[in-house]
């Protein structure tokens, strides 16, 4: 028998409700969307290819995509490392550094832009730091970014690095810390006294059961990271096929009226994300079923 | 003086239990997850104050009360006191649809409510600006009776909708889900009508979830920048709202009116983390399945 595609229910208010939920969803979010879909279609898909096959726009879409590949990678590995931290050790402020990893998501994004542009460029406070100290150093660690070190980090790829760190910093903490929470101090000692040392035990036995939430919080900083416009375009500098993202090149077509280029740029966007995002959960999916448990 | 007075610890100082690092591994990570966040969170933080002092109390003041910083704090305002309230009514709505009734297609419908927030805000001002800009079949004809959504305030209240959107749908499911139907049920059976099982009965117990969905989505509606930038046109005292008014103020070079403005968002921003963390602390069992996706 087939499934009715809602069951009876004594339930008051089917109708409100769904009514509510269906139009408003449908008219803030499903026909903007489909507007976008729609001048894409009328574009043609081979107008749209001609469009983002430009070496400006691959240039953009590749520093986008790049760079908060990097972001999610350091904030994987940073928010591990904090969110164990902040449950296993007690320390003086762990509070309020517990409620300060927060602020990333409650700070607007142009003020994070401002504030990040006026520490790292080359006058403020650990921008002229850098110059003066880390240069010498920097070309060693930093030399996978491209261009050499010269110590400068507002208005270069590393600014645009540093400010997608601060606006992914939140998302795998908090998706890790109730794991750590949970975690039950038997296994840990059930490891060690089948004689694994403490290294071996967080490595096979710990950071696996870590690696699901782990990888939850990674794609949802990367998400973040390659949709993020308003914390970046300050500290970037917006150097045509250097230091411009994806997102500005949508704001500079539609200052142009060119809504077809702009449409074709962000359906590119969406397209790219989406395909991450499927990867990332195609990756989690096979995680854990490794592992066994969620 | 203690040491020669006090019994020897039980447990003498070098001792470790299996199940813990060592001193200096502890130390190490301990170190570094202050050092990180006082370089990410804790300096800029630090940053924003300092510019918008840099001239003293009486400059950051007095930046403020020009004409289009108060405009912009008004329409800012405006922009909260709408697409807010309309959010919360949204999730509320979606949240009874979704847990009171069974339906096919439910897991679909929670994935198009999560949809925004996988997607630009830069994309998502573009959209509104194809579906409503004066270019459209329905932006032209809105256009011609006088009706201008994009350039206008409607055009940035729906911009602001629909990067919250997700806000307050996202906190009531899980806590919905949880109470499941039997209190609801219960008092329909007794003869409570739907509105009066809805006040009494279902409001009482999402109350402390809704509040902190509506926190969440007033502190993002009222710093978003991405979308309403796209949407806004810029229009000095007329849709330039707190935070594109402080980007054109910076590319003024007028950095303390830039950092004052800035300012008044980032008190908003720890006011927000204040109240967030005193929920999480009193209604923590609540909140906390939220969080455990």
């Amino acid at each position: 028998m087939a499934r009715p595609l809602i069951h009876r229910s004594p339930m008051p208010g089917l109708g409100l409700s769904a009514g509510i939920t269906l139009t408003m969803l449908s008219l803030v979010v499903l026909l903007p969307i489909g507007a976008l879909l729609l001048q894409g279609a009328n574009f043609g898909l081979s107008n749209i290819w001609a469009t983002v096959n430009r070496p400006r726009v691959w240039a953009a879409l590749y520093l986008s995509f790049r760079l908060s590949l990097f972001a999610a990678i350091f904030n994987l590995v940073f928010g591990v490392l904090l969110a164990w931290v902040l449950v296993r050790y007690r320390f003086p402020g762990r509070r309020i550094l517990d409620a300060a990893v927060d602020l990333p998501f409650a700070l607007p994004t142009a003020v994070a832009g401002i504030a990040l542009t006026a520490l790292y460029a080359p006058n403020g406070v650990l921008g002229g730091f850098a110059r003066d100290w880390l240069a010498p150093l920097g070309n060693l660690v930093f030399g996978p970014f491209g261009a050499q070190f010269t110590g400068k980090i507002a208005y270069t790829q590393l600014g645009i690095f540093i400010a997608l760190v601060f606006v992914g910093l939140p998302f795998v903490t908090r998706t890790v810390q109730p794991v750590v929470e949970e975690i039950e101090r038997e296994v840990e000692e059930a490891s060690a006294t089948l004689g694994a040392s403490r290294a071996y035990t967080i490595r096979r036995v710990i950071l696996p059961m870590l690696s699901p939430a782990a990888l939850t919080g990674f794609a949802l900083a990367l998400a973040r990271a390659v949709g993020e416009y308003g914390s970046v375009i300050f500290i970037a500098g917006n150097i045509p096929m250097l230091t411009e993202i994806a997102p500005l090149l949508i704001v500079i077509q539609l200052e142009e009226f060119n809504y077809d280029a702009a449409a074709a740029i962000g359906i590119a966007m969406l397209a790219i994300s989406f395909a991450m995002l499927l990867a990332i959960n195609l990756i989690q999916i096979w995680s854990r079923r490794r592992i066994g448990h969620v | 003086m203690s040491d020669t007075t006090l019994p020897v610890s039980a447990r003498p100082s070098h001792f470790r239990a299996a199940t813990d690092e060592t001193p200096t591994a502890r130390r190490v990570m301990i170190g570094l997850a202050v050092g990180g966040l006082l370089l990410l969170v804790f300096a800029p933080l630090i940053a924003v104050f300092a510019e918008a002092l840099a001239r003293g109390w009486g400059a950051a003041i007095a930046s403020l009360g020009n004409r289009d910083s108060l405009a912009a704090i008004r329409l800012t305002l405006t922009i909260a006191a709408i697409s807010v309230p309309l959010n919360a009514a949204f999730g509320i709505a979606a949240a009874w649809f979704i847990t009171k009734f069974d339906f096919r297609g439910k897991a679909f419908l929670i994935t198009l409510i999560d949809l925004p927030f996988s997607v630009s805000p830069v994309v998502a001002g573009l959209c509104i600006v194809l579906m409503f800009g004066a270019n459209s079949a329905i932006g032209g004809w809105l256009v011609a009776n006088g009706y201008p959504i994009v350039f206008a305030l409607p055009g940035i209240v729906l911009a602001t909708m629909f990067v919250t959107f997700p806000f307050v749908a996202r906190e009531l499911i899980p806590v919905m889900i949880e109470q499941g139907r039997a209190e609801e049920e219960a008092a329909l059976t007794l003869g409570a009508s739907g509105w009066r099982t809805f006040w009494t009965v279902t409001v009482p117990n999402i109350k402390w979830a809704l509040l902190y969905g509506v926190l969440l989505c007033n502190a993002r509606a009222m710093g978003e920048f991405g979308a309403v930038a796209v949407v806004s046109g810029k229009i000095r005292g007329q849709t330039a709202t707190m935070p594109i008014t402080i980007e054109m103020l910076y590319n003024e070079y007028l950095s303390v009116a830039a950092f004052s403005l800035a300012a008044v968002l980032t008190l908003l921003a720890l006011l927000t983390l204040l109240f967030k963390t005193l929920l999480e602390r009193h209604v923590a069992g609540q909140i906390a399945a939220n969080h455990r996706h």
